[in-house]
């Protein structure tokens, strides 16, 4: 039966997406063929929590239902966990490596749902692509994480003191979860810009995009770094 | 009464050929009894190419046909049937009627039944499947002999098929219908037929609907993995539960259990996977011989699994698709066990007279 979702999306459209997945260079690689053994679903650890099956993924692609594809591009994909247990697989497949290729395409083209997936990152995306660290201290809030106790509050108050409590002084930071060299970081920039990283997020957050950008190309033009 | 050297062989397809071949080449008189006009049985009449590799029937078996033809010690009687049979291990006296309906009396002293199967008439499935209501719904053995003439279309039409499904388990593993074994071949020969459709029509979507898929040793790679990885042959697990025509195509019904939901798609030519049931001639002569039936209607054998061939009579033994479901490795191996098991007999009891 049909997918009944995203009937306003062209088919022509869905279509041109799983071409998309299709043609990528690691396709053949990743999926051979499924006998439906469910050995992914039992190693994965997203399918313990959410409606999420590794063994579809694969299974739409094999089939290439560009209706249900395009589905699980939309509300599937973002609940991997990318940890690829899932590669046991008897016939060497790897759903992982298949949703790697699909987010890639979500992201590139844009996809509304996958802005939304991804809203609530936006600043572990700014964090990451700017410094290079992940979650720093100061993003301990007592509001942020009331999961973390009540001791979150009084250690958020002296943060300074604590991480300068710590031994290895390439911790002692509070925006950072580590030193990080600027060279690192320029390097850094240099690989987003080149690898298209960057040009990924334009279609998913342009705001998030400029902000960075203006980062990027002022550290840049200091550093003496360029792209020729 | 003196002992019969001869070993009479009933059926001359994989089975029967290879069992008359193992008798003669040991030197005993071969009485070779086929009910139709030529040697090779249903494969050659039938089959367009076998199963695991997919060479044409002719080029395979010919050497086997000719074989037979050219041996000294083996007597063809073709368009004979056995008709009845008296007497006991080394003194059987059969008697052959002929097209013709001509009788003669022959003393053998063994009897191999090669018989084999029929293919499960699909007017009696369960669902609604309607072969004898849509033209473009077939069965394998149909579509063997379109592609013996090398033509694969939707029989409607005339035209080349875009969308093909295949029914798995048609008259097989079905309570309700009395067999409830596996016929063991069907998953393999879809596939088989699914590979030669994609190598005819490239572009055409080609759908196997499965209970499980059963694709015992190396077939798992020779033609399901082939089929799945090479020619993008798509498996899904669920079976039709019905077919209705719509416009001039068929809609197939059914649950598509791999995404949990049920399935309605349309297909341009149904293949369905018709089993196997004891054919007509394994039935006729278990009543001659006073051959007992196993459980699922083929004829009983003794010593199973160490011994495959021999019958609760002695001097009667059954080798191939007449004991049971068979592909063509176990029919020949079958005819050469029968073989040597029927010269075995012969020799104990020549020793026994001495």
């Amino acid at each position: 039966m049909p997918s009944q979702l995203y009937q306003e999306v062209p088919l022509a459209e869905k279509e041109r997406l799983f071409q998309l997945v299709k043609s990528d260079a690691r396709f053949d690689s990743y999926l051979y063929g499924c006998y439906e053994c469910g050995i992914c679903v039992a190693a994965c650890p997203s399918a313990r929590f959410y409606d999420f099956s590794p063994r579809k993924i694969t299974q739409t692609l094999a089939r290439e239902d560009v209706e249900l594809f395009y589905e699980q591009l939309n509300d599937d994909v973002w609940n991997c966990s990318q940890c690829f247990s899932c590669l046991r697989c008897p016939r060497q497949n790897s759903p992982g490596g298949l949703i790697t290729i699909m987010r890639e395409v979500a992201v590139n083209n844009g996809l509304k749902t996958t802005q939304e997936a991804l809203a609530g990152y936006t600043r572990i995306i700014y964090k990451i692509m700017t410094t290079g660290t992940q979650v720093s201290p100061d993003m301990l809030q007592e509001d942020a994480f009331p999961d973390w106790g009540p001791q979150v509050k009084e250690v958020a108050a002296n943060l300074e003191l604590w991480r300068r409590a710590l031994p290895p002084e390439t911790l002692h930071t509070t925006g950072l979860s580590w030193d990080v060299e600027e060279r690192t970081m320029h390097e850094l920039y240099m690989i987003w810009k080149l690898t298209g990283v960057m040009d990924m997020i334009t279609a998913l957050d342009e705001g998030l995009h400029d902000i960075m950008e203006e980062i990027m190309e002022d550290a840049l033009e200091d550093s003496g770094l360029t792209i020729d | 009464m003196s002992l019969s050297e001869r070993v009479m062989v009933i059926g001359a397809g994989p089975a029967g050929l290879e069992a008359a071949r193992g008798v003669a080449d040991l030197d005993r008189q071969v009485l070779l009894v086929e009910s139709k006009g030529q040697l090779g049985g249903t494969p050659y009449e039938h089959y367009a190419t076998l199963t695991p590799h997919l060479r044409e029937t002719g080029d395979v078996m010919r050497a086997m046909l000719d074989g037979i033809n050219s041996h000294p010690l083996v007597d063809v009687r073709l368009e004979t049937r056995v008709v009845a049979s008296e007497g006991e291990a080394g003194h059987f006296r059969v008697t052959l009627e002929n097209a013709d309906g001509q009788r003669t009396e022959e003393e053998v002293g063994a009897v191999i039944v090669a018989t084999g199967f029929s293919h499960f008439d699909p007017g009696r499935e369960t669902q609604m499947y309607g072969y004898y209501e849509y033209d473009d719904v077939v069965t394998l053995v149909d579509a063997e002999h379109m592609m013996q003439n090398g033509r694969m279309v939707r029989p409607s039409t005339g035209e080349p098929p875009e969308r093909v499904a295949f029914i798995q388990c048609v008259g097989s593993r079905d309570r309700q219908i009395g067999n409830t074994y596996c016929s063991k071949v069907c998953c393999g020969i879809a596939s088989k037929q699914s590979i030669e459709i994609k190598r005819m029509l490239p572009n055409a979507k080609i759908f196997i609907f499965y209970i499980d898929m059963r694709m015992y040793g190396f077939w798992e790679d020779q033609i399901y993995w082939k089929a799945q990885e090479e020619h993008k042959v798509n498996y899904v697990r669920g079976i039709v539960t019905e077919i209705i025509k719509k416009g001039d195509k068929l809609l197939i019904k059914g649950e598509d259990t791999t995404m949990g939901r049920p399935m309605e798609v349309t297909m341009d030519l149904v293949i369905l996977s018709v089993g196997m049931e004891p054919s007509r001639g394994t039935l006729q002569m278990g009543q001659i011989f006073g051959l007992p039936r196993e459980p699922h209607g083929f004829l009983a054998t003794v010593g199973e699994p160490l011994d495959t061939v021999s019958t609760p009579v002695a001097g009667v033994f059954v080798a191939g698709a007449a004991a049971g479901p068979k592909d063509i490795e176990d029919s020949v191996s079958m005819g050469g066990m029968a073989a040597a098991k029927a010269v075995g007999l012969l020799n104990r009891l020549a020793r026994a007279l001495v």
